[in-house]
């Protein structure tokens, strides 16, 4: 469910059936996470899935309940945070208020028996790596807020330490700064070969930023996935929904037929990639740019009638929303040059087969 | 030593100081039912006369009528005048706006008795020798900046947007300060007042020079008392103004949280 | 339309259109005028007066203080009984500090509640209550012997020992109080980010949580010495005539021997002490005006 692909390497960063139990609810519910060394990995899903409780316990900030971690290959679950030696970056930051940018850069680096030559090297270093070397006397209070996330960052890494966590460190940062950020960090990720754990509820940063991205979920990974395939093969009706936009339709899988089903639904009967049993309640997929306009005679396209309800001009793209009958309209994305339907007209949609979805319906339709 | 040790030193360190300031309370307590008239604990056993003595105690009602006069007016005046600075002050549309601060809150640092005196011969120079107008402005100065201290940092955490809202809907600036200012700082007001309240009662240093022969103080009439006949009667009194204030504690602690009053939210 | 929004963003102006802070000069005129009239004037009247003497300005008043063995052993005592008091106070003060910010729940309100409940005791009577508590046949002779740690009864009544652990008694608020609203701030995340660069419990106590709490202990250290050096009552009631200090001697000279000019050189020494203590307070802590 949640392992990497066959690790061509021993994962640097390995979770092995890791809960946490806060009081009568399950946080996280025996977790596996492989991470390989240099990859930048995300935890993303709604909030109280798990992701923060998972990056705290990589750090060592909570204990779990059951489970094991190894960092390095070295057994890590019972050690306390401050052995663990892993960088994080908090939301807020955390910069210590009474010291200065380089007494917060240096914080980590006092006490390793460095000459002050050595100390004030790294500590350049690590400004330098976030282009922060001329504030070094600076006091953090003075600093705004992308300033403060650099100093937090460089502080993290001057460490050198052995995975970088992330813990919604973007999150305060205005939306302009927030997509420069994620695209320098990611370079300054990989110059560094650093390995890293982002969590996030932003979906577009975690496709942005990510070699891999966990999709979690009531405490438990549902896909664990490269961006693309995360996308284009998602492998659960939450990972669907929760990335992306999709089109659904609710029917009963009438028949299985070389590696698709056919599904009855009120629309019509619809053919979509998949493997449930005949019978069963299931939800079909769509994303809307996969959707055209205008009938075809492909036997491999699924097709379906509707009425125009709405078309949104967005630039490059309109969305049209249409009504099927289904309980939501279908989206359908139309190019910038092609001329959209208006609302009120009748419009008939399709689509390929293999680039739908079904899943198991949880939810009997009413 | 591991941080759950040192948590737990810690908090066996504030019980004991518990403890250590309790200790005298629990005496003047046990005192009050004390037989004999001798301030001591009750080991011959409990009576209940010396709160009976109480109404006849000479010049001791005077005295806690006049402490709470002073009190109650010096308090709502400093309430009044204190929040005016203080918005002043917080919204920095007063120039010297920390200095300001710094000396509305000095008088917390400075010797009440240097005060007292400085008062007393200020006061003579000036002619003024009736005791109730001279221990009013002294008072004063005394409650001032206990003001001063709560208000401006409640002050500093109100939304004064708030007062914009009300302006655009019709009040004054006096009247929205009024209707929706003193209600949101409403805590704050709590604490300021029970602080300068106290502070006023309690008052020694400055409030022994500026009283004579016939109206007196009740800080300065019970060192008179203990001076001179010390019996349980003021135990009797002390430990009833401290059940009041248990009492007005609890209330406290049930609206708005104790940990208010030590000046923290949430 | 978004310049008018900055506008509105910007804070009030008042409705009068005059210069821009005659508004906040009128909030603040009550204020400024009790500061002035009835606080710095007086100060300033007895720091003059305290260069008159019988033979007009000179340094006579100071003199018979500092310039006589009597007159510096009352500084002495003063500045001792000051310095003692807060030293202890903080020695039990600081890590009580930090239990009551542990506290949680009923635990919290009941420490609270043993903070401010002796501010509502009458000092006068809490020093007495304190003398009867070291009395020969008092409690604390009582526990010691029960423990045998001692056959008879020691002589604590005007001692140093009941003098400093009074004094202690009733200042001990005043230091606990303002070490634990600052301590009580310090965001908890910052021990978390001190413990993943490295720092055990112990270091990231003494390099992050300890300097953070300074402005707490400067304002406890700076209350409680200024009360202490100070105090009429405590040293009256516990020690009587063998502990004179400033404050003490200020007292006699105006109600007893009716010799102004020498309680006005005591208190001016006296307040000298007091503006030390201001300036170097503000020089070491930290003074939030509306942030």
């Amino acid at each position: 469910m949640g392992r990497s692909v066959e690790p061509a390497v021993t994962p640097h960063v390995a979770v092995t059936s890791l809960s946490k139990r806060f009081g009568a609810s399950t946080v996280l519910d025996r977790v596996d996470l492989s991470v390989e060394r240099g990859a930048l990995v995300t935890l993303l899903g709604p909030s109280g899935c798990g992701k923060t409780t998972l990056l705290r316990l990589i750090a060592g900030l909570t204990a779990p309940d059951e489970g094991s971690i190894v960092i390095g290959g070295v057994d890590v679950t019972r050690m306390p945070p401050h052995k663990r030696n892993v960088g994080v970056v908090f939301q807020s930051y955390a910069l210590f208020p009474h010291l200065t940018v380089a007494g917060n850069v240096s914080f980590g680096l006092k006490g390793k028996s460095l000459s002050r030559a050595e100390m004030a090297a790294k500590v350049q270093r690590a400004l330098s790596l976030v282009q922060m070397e001329r504030f070094g006397d600076r006091p953090v209070r003075a600093l705004s807020g992308g300033q403060q996330q650099r100093v937090a960052l460089a502080r993290a890494l001057a460490v050198e330490p052995n995975v970088l966590l992330f813990d919604e460190a973007l999150s305060a940062l205005d939306r302009n700064l927030r997509e420069t950020m994620q695209i320098e960090l990611r370079r300054l990720l990989k110059d560094i070969d650093a390995t890293a754990i982002f969590v996030t509820h932003d979906q577009d940063e975690a496709l942005t930023m990510s070699d891999k991205v966990a999709v979690m979920n009531a405490g438990r990974i549902e896909q664990f996935d490269d961006p693309v395939r995360l996308y284009a093969r998602p492998r659960s009706l939450f990972t669907t929904r929760f990335v992306g936009v999709s089109s659904e339709l609710r029917g009963t899988v009438a028949a299985r037929q070389a590696g698709q089903l056919r599904i009855d639904t009120p629309q019509g009967p619809v053919l979509a990639e998949g493997d449930l049993p005949t019978g069963a309640a299931a939800v079909v997929s769509i994303r809307p740019e996969n959707v055209a306009i205008g009938a075809s005679d492909d036997q491999e396209r699924n097709r379906i009638e509707g009425r125009v309800r709405s078309v949104i001009f967005q630039g490059p793209r309109s969305r049209v929303a249409v009504d099927v009958g289904a309980s939501a309209d279908f989206i359908v994305e139309v190019g910038g040059i092609s001329t959209p339907p208006s609302p009120g007209d009748a419009i008939v949609l399709s689509w390929p087969a293999s680039r739908s979805f079904a899943f198991a319906d949880a939810r009997q339709a009413a | 030593m591991t941080a759950a040790f040192a948590r737990s030193l810690a908090i066996a360190m504030m019980a004991l100081a518990s403890l250590f300031l309790l200790a005298p309370l629990v005496v003047i307590a046990l005192s009050s039912l004390s037989p004999t008239p001798v301030f001591d604990l009750p080991l011959g056993g409990a009576s209940l006369r010396w709160y009976a003595a109480l109404g006849s105690l000479d010049g001791l009602w005077p005295a806690l009528f006049l402490s709470l006069e002073i009190a109650i007016l010096s308090t709502a005046v400093s309430l009044a005048i204190g929040t005016l600075a203080g918005i002043a002050i917080v919204r920095r549309i007063v120039p010297g706006a920390d200095i300001l601060a710094a000396a509305a809150t000095s008088p917390l640092m400075m010797p009440g008795l240097v005060l007292g005196i400085a008062l007393l011969q200020y006061f003579r120079s000036l002619g003024l020798v009736q005791t109730w107008t001279s221990l009013l402005l002294a008072h004063l100065v005394v409650t001032l900046p206990f003001v001063a201290r709560t208000m401006i940092a409640g002050l500093s955490r109100f939304d004064f947007t708030l007062i914009d809202a009300a302006r655009t809907l019709g009040c004054s600036f006096m009247s929205s300060i009024w209707r929706v200012m003193v209600p949101a700082l409403a805590p704050a007001y709590l604490i300021a007042a029970l602080f300068s309240f106290l502070a006023s009662m309690d008052n020694y240093p400055v409030s022994i020079f500026l009283t004579d022969a016939r109206a007196k103080t009740l800080p300065v009439k019970m060192l008179q008392y203990i001076e001179e006949s010390p019996d349980p009667s003021i135990a009797a009194l002390s430990t009833l103004i401290l059940v009041a204030t248990l009492t007005l504690l609890l209330v406290a602690d049930r609206t708005i949280g104790l940990h208010r009053l030590a000046g923290l939210e949430g | 339309m978004s310049r008018a929004l900055e506008e509105a963003a910007a804070p009030p102006r008042l409705a009068f259109r005059a210069p821009q802070f005659s508004a906040g000069v009128l909030l603040a005129l009550p204020a400024v005028l009790i500061l002035v009239v009835l606080y710095a004037v007086p100060l300033a009247r007895l720091m003059a007066s305290s260069f008159v003497g019988p033979s007009g300005l000179g340094f006579e008043a100071y003199d018979r203080i500092l310039g006589d063995p009597y007159g510096r052993s009352l500084v002495w005592n003063s500045v001792r009984l000051g310095a003692l008091t807060t030293v202890v106070a903080l020695i039990v003060g600081y890590p009580a500090a930090f239990g009551l910010a542990f506290a949680r729940g009923a635990l919290r309100s009941l420490f609270l509640a043993s903070l401010f409940l002796p501010l509502a005791a009458s000092v006068i009577v809490k020093s007495f209550a304190w003398s009867t508590l070291m009395r020969s046949h008092g409690v604390v002779n009582g526990v010691l012997m029960t423990l045998h740690l001692t056959h008879a009864p020691i002589r604590l009544l005007f001692t140093q020992f009941s003098l400093i652990s009074g004094a202690v008694n009733i200042f001990l608020p005043f230091m606990i109080l303002p070490i634990y609203t600052v301590v009580a701030q310090i965001d908890p995340i910052l021990t978390e980010a001190a413990a993943t660069l490295g720092a055990s419990p112990a270091r990231a106590f003494m390099r992050v949580v300890a300097p953070l709490s300074l402005p707490g202990v400067v304002a406890g250290v700076s209350i409680v010495f200024s009360l202490s050096v100070s105090a009429y009552v405590v040293p009256t009631l516990l020690m009587g005539e063998s502990y004179p200090t400033l404050a003490t001697t200020i007292a006699r000279a105006f109600l007893l021997l009716r010799d102004p000019a020498l309680g006005s050189a005591a208190g001016a020494i006296l307040m000298a002490i007091g503006l030390v203590v201001v300036v170097l307070s503000r020089r070491f802590g930290e003074g939030d005006v509306g942030r």
